[in-house]
């Protein structure tokens, strides 16, 4: 075998081996995310049933270990993360979602910050528009002949009457 | 001054918010209500019952069609470790009044539906279980926590309250003073 084909068989065998590299490198980075990941993200849209204002996700209870584990399998059962969130919903009301839905009660809540915020908006407005009209230069007045002006007439009034 | 509609819309907006706050409060208040005292009517609910733990009743029950009967209603959870504690005596004391005219109903709270079954297996419970779906059960009846057992009479008004892990001779205690009135 001469070196030119040696080489050749050298280069086929590496760019073998790395063709070979990238497409597992590409399975592994087109994978679904594992159940437990997607467990994760689900249960950070939850809160824990028991403890006000924590995460379900992050909490370590024994209700919130349940909910997880119902969680998993569920997604392992086949269903999507959406029928999931609305399964819980369903069973505990909407105050398991770490979102409240934007209806019902919970309206005001959303509203109340927009409102407040066109109010805010309306006031600094105003402000603006004031300042303008205070800080704008002032209208040149419109000449007034002399037997308009009052202080004209009164003027010549007194030179007539000393007269 | 210029600042002053700069003050009156922050104070409007406060208003707003404050107004919005207050709102979704009242809503709240009005939704949880009072907690039902001794000697008022018990708030009528609907349970639906898990498959295995109907005792004869319909899939769904409501607790003014148990007229008549003297109704034990305990809130319990499987992942409530004061409620094991609970378990046996609950059951055992329902067996020994069910042909009484004594319903026992347990509610399960916050919890989801595999470990509450293996729950009621665990401690052989026989006496109707549901779930109370979101919580309305619990709201109506503001409970604190589980266990909780509320003790209603024949005429539907509640007789008693414990919020406890219960013994036999407490749970049967109650009941016979029910029972004879």
């Amino acid at each position: 075998m001469t070196f030119a084909k040696t080489l050749r068989a050298f280069i086929c065998a590496l760019l073998g081996v790395l063709l070979l590299g990238r497409s597992t490198a590409n399975v592994v980075y087109a994978q679904v995310p594992a159940p437990d990941e997607e467990t994760y993200r689900i249960a950070k849209q939850l809160n824990c049933p028991t403890c006000a204002g924590r995460n379900l996700a992050d909490c370590p209870t024994e209700t919130c270990a349940q909910w997880k584990a119902e969680i998993k399998a569920q997604l392992d059962q086949g269903k999507s993360a959406q029928e999931v969130l609305d399964y819980f919903q369903a069973r505990f009301g909407p105050t398991v979602l770490q979102e409240p839905p934007k209806s019902g009660t919970t309206a005001p809540l959303w509203a109340a910050p927009i409102g407040a915020a066109i109010v805010f908006l309306i006031g600094a407005g105003l402000v603006m528009w004031r300042t303008s009209q205070r800080n704008a230069p002032a209208a040149p007045s419109t000449p007034q002949s002399e037997g308009e002006d009052p202080f004209v007439a009164a003027l010549e009034r007194e030179v007539r009457q000393s007269e | 001054m210029k600042s002053k509609p700069l003050i009156i819309a922050g104070a409007l907006a406060a208003i707003v918010v404050i107004a919005g706050v207050f709102v979704i409060a009242l809503n709240l208040v009005a939704q949880q209500g009072a907690r039902p005292a001794v000697g008022s009517p018990a708030p009528d609910f609907t349970l639906k019952l898990y498959p295995g733990y109907r005792a004869g009743l319909p899939e769904e029950i409501r607790l003014s069609d148990l007229r008549g009967n003297v109704v034990v209603m305990n809130f319990w959870a499987s992942w409530c470790v004061e409620c094991y504690k609970e378990a046996d005596a609950l059951e055992a004391v329902y067996r020994k009044y069910k042909d009484r005219g004594v319903i026992f109903l347990g509610i399960d709270y916050l919890d989801t539906e595999a470990p509450a079954l293996a729950y009621l297996q665990q401690y052989n419970i026989t006496y109707p279980n549901g779930i109370d779906l979101q919580q309305q059960i619990a709201r109506a009846y503001r409970i604190t926590g589980v266990p909780e057992t509320f003790f209603i009479d024949r005429d539907g008004i509640v007789r008693d309250v414990v919020i406890a892990p219960l013994t036999e001779a407490q749970l049967s205690a109650r009941i016979d003073k029910m029972l004879a009135d």
